[in-house]
């Protein structure tokens, strides 16, 4: 994964290269989504020469995404901005642990805000909190595929699904709903959720399986 | 170690969302050390929650945001690499179990009928989780039981068999609560098994019924 990474693609140079403190911009300045390459190389950038102009763009770039993610879980937005920080805070103790040959930056993040979400609830003793292991959390990629590879054939596979399957996926990822309420709120009956999840998830599958 | 009996697709896909309750997450998290293939899985239902979270619409963060956050790195040392302490192997009584209960509360063996032996493994994070290790001995059935919820049961060492075949150590059964199955220790040995309930379990015979009052219910 050493070959050379397509530059950064951002329309305005990041102003503060060298001060302690970055101006905020706000999410709006960015006009182009960084390509997964990019977002490696500056994720590289932060573990290796813990270079705060790249963690700002990575901020710039995910922090808006994980509020809306926190926020999901029906939490305040106040606690949705202090676990995004606690999540790119946790990001930049650990950026040594992001392994490009195993998952790109957004699923080492997504994993990371998985972990803050469950120790946030555990701290509430809530029934349904998991052990969080922030430093075990790459260890479960492991076939042959590349990191970025896989990461690739599963957005290929999510845009291939209809919308239907879509939305009770993302349902099932950011949101504790059972089934039931589920159905509830798409008000579709039960036995309908169940089957379009087992349909989603097979036709994920197979989607997956013809790329490895 | 190779496994035969896994953890199905949606089981995986909880707990890469993290929405797979305590108890259930242990014994998953046990199996997934011993099967690459599961793991492999769970990096695809993770890269999954990668894309889901990368499509996401934003929302406005407050503008001290980023600041805020780059204040707080300015008081960061630079702790880079984490030096893990040495770990201890989880054990009960001389037995090895999987590093999966790290953390744990593992009480002792006690005696629950002929043959029989359970212990309560208390999760900290979850004081209602319903979590036991269980050692019954050779050619013995495991309590008689349907249950509402699903059953996750991870083969620790020895093997039992029912319907669905021989459970060998590394392996998972995951029983619906439809499910009504019989599991017969092999005649080889004991077999030690770590086993979590979603629901309450609702057992049928003199044996079951005595463990009720020990799960709680």
């Amino acid at each position: 994964m050493n070959e050379v990474f397509s530059p950064i693609q951002f329309d305005r140079k990041p102003d503060v290269p060298t001060g302690r403190r970055l101006a905020v911009v706000s999410s709006r300045d960015v006009q182009q989504p960084p390509s997964p390459d990019a977002l490696v190389e500056m994720m590289l950038k932060v573990a290796q020469a813990r270079d705060r102009q790249a963690f700002a763009l990575l901020f710039r770039y995910f922090g808006p995404k994980l509020k809306t993610f926190f926020l999901r879980w029906t939490m305040s937005s106040l606690v949705a901005e202090d676990l995004v920080q606690e999540t790119m805070l946790t990001v930049w103790r650990k950026a040594s642990y992001f392994d490009a040959d195993r998952a790109g930056v957004a699923t080492w993040i997504f994993t990371v805000a998985r972990n803050i979400r469950i120790d946030h609830l555990r701290r509430h003793r809530d029934p349904s909190a998991l052990p969080p292991d922030p430093e075990t959390a790459m260890d479960t990629v492991e076939d042959g595929m590349l990191g970025a590879e896989r990461d690739a054939a599963v957005r290929d596979a999510l845009t291939v699904l209809s919308s239907e399957q879509q939305t009770i996926i993302r349902l099932s990822y950011f949101s504790e709903k059972s089934q039931t309420e589920i159905a509830d709120e798409l008000g579709i009956p039960l036995g309908t959720v169940k089957s379009r999840t087992r349909l989603a998830m097979n036709r994920l599958r197979a989607l997956l399986e013809d790329k490895s | 170690m190779t496994t035969t009996h896994h953890a199905t697709d949606e089981t995986l896909m909880r707990y890469a969302a993290g929405t797979l309750a305590a108890a259930p997450a242990i014994v998953v998290k046990a199996h997934l050390a011993s099967c690459p293939a599961c793991r492999a899985r769970v990096g695809e239902y993770e890269a999954l929650g990668g894309a889901l979270l990368e499509e996401t619409e934003p929302t406005q963060m407050s503008a001290t945001a980023l600041n805020d956050v780059l204040a707080m790195l300015d008081e960061e040392d630079a702790p880079v690499s984490f030096a893990p302490p040495p770990l201890a192997p989880v054990e009960i009584e001389g037995i090895r179990l999987p590093d999966a209960l790290r953390g744990c509360d593992i009480g002792r063996w006690r005696w629950i009928g002929p043959g029989m032996k359970m212990s309560r493994v208390g999760v900290p994070q979850d004081p209602d989780a319903n979590l036991i290790l269980l050692k019954v001995g050779p050619g013995r059935a495991l309590p008689d039981h349907g249950h509402v919820g699903t059953e996750f049961t991870y083969i620790v060492s020895g093997s039992f068999s029912d319907r669905f075949g021989r459970f060998l150590p590394g392996d998972l059964a995951e029983m619906d609560e439809d499910v009504e199955h019989q599991p017969i220790v092999d005649k080889d040995g004991e077999c030690i098994c770590l086993a979590a309930m979603e629901g309450k379990m609702r057992f049928k015979n003199v044996i079951g019924r005595m463990l009720q009052p020990i799960f709680g219910i």
